[in-house]
């Protein structure tokens, strides 16, 4: 455990080592949620107006809320596991004493511990700055299963980014590829982009079927209270069950990688 | 340059196959997702959906060809970082020329037939005269001319600072902004996005002009920005060469 502890503190620390860099990238993430926010301000200028079942304190709710939860749910640094498999450095790994997915999970908990802190700051100073309507969730059990998707989240997006990042073992090459096929499906089927109840039913339907709503979609609709607590808690069963799936789909993978994997670069 | 280029990307086939099918995935998501919305909610900051997608596709088309033709650029860094700038440098061909244009993007390059195609498609339907389309080609000429200067002024900081990673992608996501009119953003946001970064000129203002929109003076003053902004990262440019210190070469 203690060995995890100082991999987190080093993590930690790394994330300061090109401060500028990681500043330009939060930049970009409020840039993104600037978009959003605006094209939903525009639609609800009305305040008054209800499009798609949301009114304007909740669409906005559910932007501000994307920004926190991205932060938590999407900040990671398994995104440099491709690599380590396509440059042959996962053998530098594979000879210590150290639980290669224990190792980035903690790292990807650092990683999401600072976001966290700067999307908090940078929530409150856009907050005071665009002085939105703003939707407090006060039912203590709606929150409770609000934080309990958003961990499940955490442990999904972190098995979806290691199950794509298998892909070069067997195409040492391609090593960006897949990641990012993996990020435009998630920015807009995970409902990064827009909520996703507000495409038509079928549509819906189909994206219900895969893992990506449980991302980021559905802990913001249980906050919201758009579904009701028992749907709610159903949610959260079905993304403990992707969990286990994806987890066995992960190890499959993963053993037969190793087997494929040539240490290539080494 | 660009032949080598071409020969690269044709060399791995998969990796262009994952690459252009994830930007058309992008484009199409995102296109669904507007006529869609803008099909629930009546107009966009009072702009019908053909125009909406118009400002959408102008967007894509500026986008993709700053993307095909400056992708040298986000290779630039490490050139510097390690020094091997200096072999840029001595070889007898303009540095800032192979540093912005040194390596063309093949799967960008597919991408621009069917854009214009589609362009060509709605902006027909916006029932524009000749005058207007002449002017929305020159604005797009002008909006390219502030794309090279904004990729100009990241490679150029990136020899001052060499920690800037994100700079390009901010570039882009300012541009971004851009994919709805820029109607839609509230003061002082429009105002940042009109004359300091200028998103509504390269942008909204070339889909104004075909529908008849844009002023006169909005469209005089978007000529004096692109020269402005270009002479200026010209420059920028030979400043920060002077900070390059050849460090690890």
């Amino acid at each position: 455990m203690s060995k995890y502890l100082a991999v987190f503190k080093i993590s930690f620390a790394q994330e300061f080592v090109y401060r500028l860099n990681f500043i330009m990238w939060r930049v970009r993430n409020v840039l993104q949620i600037f978009l959003i926010f605006f094209l939903w301000d525009s639609i609800f200028a009305d305040p008054g107006r209800v499009v798609f079942g949301y009114d304007r304190a909740k669409i906005l709710t559910y932007v501000f809320g994307l920004l926190i939860v991205r932060s938590i749910v999407l900040s990671t640094r398994t995104i440099d596991v491709p690599g380590d498999i396509s440059n042959g450095d996962l053998t530098n790994y594979l000879l210590k004493p150290v639980n290669y997915f224990k190792y980035w999970f903690t790292r990807d908990l650092s990683s999401k511990a600072l976001n966290l802190i700067f999307a908090a700051l940078e929530a409150m100073l856009i907050y005071f700055l665009l002085r939105p309507p703003f939707f407090f969730q006060q039912n203590p059990a709606i929150l409770l299963l609000f934080f309990l998707a958003v961990f499940l989240a955490v442990v999904l997006y972190f098995l979806m980014i290691f199950i794509f990042s298998t892909f070069p073992f067997w195409y040492p090459e391609q090593a960006w590829g897949s990641i990012f096929l993996l990020f435009i499906f998630t920015e807009f089927l995970a409902g990064g982009a827009f909520p996703l109840d507000i495409l038509p039913p079928l549509a819906q339907k189909v994206i219900y079927s895969t893992p990506f709503p449980y991302l980021l979609f559905m802990p913001l609709q249980i906050y919201l209270g758009k579904i009701s607590f028992l749907v709610g808690v159903k949610a959260v069963l079905i993304a403990s069950l992707w969990v286990g799936i994806l987890a066995l789909i992960l190890k499959l993978l993963w053993s037969f990688g190793l087997k494929a994997y040539r240490a290539e670069g080494r | 340059m660009s032949k080598n280029s071409f020969l690269m990307v044709l060399a791995q086939r998969l990796g262009m196959v994952i690459f252009l099918m994830g930007k058309l995935l992008r484009f199409g998501f995102f296109i669904f997702f507007l006529i869609f919305l803008v099909k629930g909610t009546g107009t966009l900051a009072g702009y019908s959906l053909n125009q909406t997608v118009f400002f959408f596709l102008t967007f894509n088309l500026i986008d993709v060809l700053a993307q095909f033709l400056f992708r040298e650029v986000y290779r630039f860094r490490p050139q510097v970082v390690s020094g091997s700038f200096d072999l840029i440098l001595t070889k007898p061909v303009n540095a800032l020329f192979r540093s912005l244009m040194g390596g063309v993007d093949f799967i960008d390059f597919i991408t621009i037939p069917p854009l214009l195609v589609a362009i060509y498609w709605v902006g027909k339907a916006l029932d524009p005269s000749s005058f207007q389309v002449m002017l929305y080609i020159l604005l797009l000429a002008n909006a390219l001319i502030i794309a090279t200067a904004f990729h100009i002024a990241v490679i150029s900081l990136g020899i001052i600072t060499l920690e800037i990673d994100h700079a390009i992608m901010i570039y882009r996501d300012l541009v971004a902004l851009g994919r709805f009119p820029i109607d839609i953003y509230r003061e002082p946001l429009r105002g940042v996005l009109t004359y300091f970064v200028p998103v509504a000129i390269m942008i909204s203002l070339p889909s104004k002009a075909l529908m008849g929109i844009a002023t006169p003076t909005g469209v005089l003053i978007s000529f004096i920005i692109g020269a402005v902004a270009l002479f200026a990262a010209l420059r920028f440019w030979n400043f920060a060469l002077k900070y390059y210190t050849s460090a690890s070469s």
